[in-house]
Order: C-alpha cells, then structure tokens, then sequence
C-alpha cells in the first residue's frame, strides 16, 4: 500500500440541511473502522450559521437574532467561529484517515488550502493564505475552513462562495476576524459562476495537492467503482465490472 | 546510583530532558519506570518524581500520589500547530480509558482529546483559557491539561514507555 495513491470516493450530496449533512458524515467516519474508506462528500445547505467548538463568543440570544434573518442555526464540533453556509457555496466535506496521507491536522489544513488556491488560479483569480485559517483574494475571505479530528478521521472541512448571497455575511462577524469582508468566485470573476461549473475543477485541484486517485459509486448502486477521468470530471457510466 | 547523578544534573530544565534521556545509555527506562518515587529527594524544582507513559494518540500521563497529570506529547504539539482554545472536562468528569475528554483548537482544526486511563477529572488547567499556546511551549510542563484519578492502576502497563513511545513516532514518520 505504501507509494499507492489513495482511493477517495466522492459522494454528491446534492442541496442537504447541515443536520443531514453531519448525520451522513458520521456515516462515513464510522466506516473507517473497518479500514481506509476515504470519502469526499460535496453539498450545499440551505441557509445556516454555525459556530464551533468555542461556544462563548456565541450566546443563545445572539444565535436567535440569526434565526430571525430565517437561518437555520447549528453548533458544530470543528475548530474556527461562526460562518454562514448557503445556496451557491460548494461546501466540501473530506472524511480522510490521515493514516493514508501525513498525520497532522496542521498539514491537512495546510493542503485544503493549498487546493483552494490552486482552484481560484484556474479561474485566474490570485488567493492567498493569511495568518487567519481559509483562503483570502486580498482582505476578502472566499473560502472557509473548520475541521475536526478524531483518531486521525477528518470531519467538516471547506465552504468556498461560488455565487453565495454575501450579504448573508453582514449580520456576523465572519471567522471572528473583524475588518475583514467575504468574497466569491463570481464577484471576482464579476461573471456568475456555479457550484456545478466550479466542483470539477475543486476535484482536480484535490487529486493534484493530496496526490490521491478519485472514484464515484455507479449511479445504479452497483458496485463496482467509477473512476473519475483526470480531468476532474467524473465519468458516471453504469458500470457493471471493472 | 549513577543514575541518581545524571538524573539531578538533567533536572533543571524539564522540557529538553526527555530526549536526552531517549539517548542516555546509561538509563533504561526500565530503570526509570521501576522508580516511581525517584525524584523525591531532589529540589523542588524537579518534575522528574515519575515516569511518563504516552498513549498511541499521543497523550502522556504522569502519575503521582495516586494522581495522573495529562498533556500531549511534542509531537502532537507540532502536528496541530499553535493551539488558540482548549475545550477541557468539568472537574468531577468520571472517564474510562480511551474516552474523548475534550478538544483542542489549532488553525481551525478541533483535534479530540482521549483519556490514557480510567477516572476521574480532579483538576484542569486554569491558566490554559488565558495563554492555550502553553500547550505548544511548554506540553510535558506548564501546558498540562488535566488531572485525574487513577481507578484501574493496571491500565498503566497497557501505555507506552518513553522509549516505546519514541520508537512509535520513529514509526509513524516513516
């Protein structure tokens, strides 16, 4: 197994609640158990706020006022503060075994931000990292980032603004981070970029920065594995055998 | 009694002593472990009165007076990076072996915490709200982050020696 690239399996979620979303990631971290099961789970939520482990700066009364904008609200167990998930942010969930890759939270991270770069440069647009976690185009945050680790499995992961309402943003402080804004691809692009166009270029840019091959369960649930091609688009044929 | 010697010379300065001790030839850690008590008689200054032993997901546990102190080791340290929070246990938490006790935060990044023993929390580190980089500067010392009761003194011999432990990283870095 040592030198093999590892086999992730990309999962579309499609359009999930966040509840949903952590119900199947935990689906996921537990088929770990039973031996490297690396999945990339890809979804957006209808609009939610949610924060993380650091639950004072988010007091239940704060957290009403966001449910009174007609958000969802959610605390969740990954690291970094309050962020807003929505339509048209291509929120991407890798359930790795660190195992497989190098067993440090502080390179993973690292590599999820490094794919995000990779990605906005295809688009021609030049992010950066900060000394604050997620990915920056200047003093705009167009991706976030907060994970969790348990037993080297990854859980959370990155919501990166395709064509995201931004002003779902004014009414927190994004990350924690004052005098920052957000930012996404389609106002950099100043041209509407959806989720659909963005994600085979986010899967490409995955393959690349983690060194791992890609695979799709077949649409018609059988079980043998769809590769997907190395241009980052997957190839949904309904294979029967390999 | 040599090693009483090399013990107190290495003494002043905690957080560099355990590698050193991993190179001594002069001291097993067999004969390290077999002296729990060791470090009675020497200054005040000297955490070394017990031997560390380190779980596989890099908590070490120091046990005194029938109390264990938990950190993480210098490994884990480094692997998660500057720690900004960390989410501990109540005091009077009961754990069994292998539970999940709280949770560090470092670059967005919560990483569980699992308890070496069976127990119960009887203290947390009070001064990690304020400064959580102790974790990173100083994770054998001051960056301690619980204590706890011993109910099961055997799981001990289920945890890793320094040396092991050493071995163990050695392993995963491959």
């Amino acid at each position: 197994m040592r030198g093999g690239q590892p086999l992730v399996e990309v999962v579309r979620l499609g359009l999930v609640s966040y509840q949903e979303a952590l119900r199947l990631q935990q689906v996921y971290v537990n088929r770990h158990r039973s031996g490297p099961a690396h999945a990339l789970l890809l979804c957006e939520h209808p609009p939610v706020y949610t924060t993380g482990i650091r639950h004072k700066p988010y007091p239940e009364p704060l957290l009403d006022q966001l449910r009174l904008q007609g958000a969802d609200v959610a605390r969740a167990n990954r690291g970094g503060l309050i962020t807003f998930h929505g339509p048209g942010q291509l929120v991407c969930y890798p359930v790795l075994n660190l195992c497989s890759f190098k067993k440090s939270v502080r390179w993973y991270v690292d590599q999820l931000e490094q794919t995000v770069i990779a990605l906005c440069s295809r688009f021609a647009i030049r992010a950066t990292t900060s000394p604050h976690t997620g990915v920056w185009v200047g003093d705009n945050k167009i991706c976030a980032i907060g994970i969790h680790c348990g037993r080297y499995i990854t859980s959370h992961g990155l919501a990166l603004n395709c064509c995201t309402d931004l002003s779902w943003f004014d009414h927190i402080v994004p990350c924690g981070i004052e005098g920052k804004g957000v930012t996404s691809l389609s106002a950099e692009l100043r041209r509407h970029a959806s989720v659909e166009e963005v994600v085979p270029h986010l899967l490409h840019a995955f393959t690349q920065q983690f060194n791992c091959q890609l695979t799709e369960a077949a649409q018609d649930g059988g079980e043998s594995p769809t590769p997907v091609t190395s241009a980052g688009t997957s190839a949904l044929t309904n294979l029967k055998d390999n | 009694m040599a090693a009483c010697w090399l013990l107190r010379s290495l003494s002043s300065n905690f957080s560099t002593v355990l590698p050193l001790l991993a190179r001594s030839a002069s001291l097993s850690p067999l004969q390290l472990a077999s002296k729990p008590y060791f470090g009675r008689t020497l200054a005040s200054s000297s955490r070394l009165s017990a031997a560390l032993k380190f779980t596989d997901k890099h908590e070490w546990i120091r046990v005194e007076d029938g109390i264990g102190t938990v950190g993480i080791s210098n490994f884990a340290q480094e692997a998660l990076g500057d720690v900004v929070y960390c989410g501990l246990p109540e005091v009077g938490a009961q754990l069994a072996q292998q539970d999940e006790f709280g949770a560090l935060e470092s670059v967005k990044a919560a990483s569980e915490l699992y308890s070496p023993l069976t127990g119960e929390v009887v203290e947390i580190n009070t001064l990690l709200a304020d400064n959580p980089g102790l974790v990173n500067k100083s994770c054998y010392k001051d960056g301690w982050l619980m204590k706890m009761s011993i109910s099961k003194p055997a799981e001990l011999d289920s945890l890793m020696d320094e040396a092991a432990y050493e071995r163990y990283i050695h392993s995963i870095e491959d």
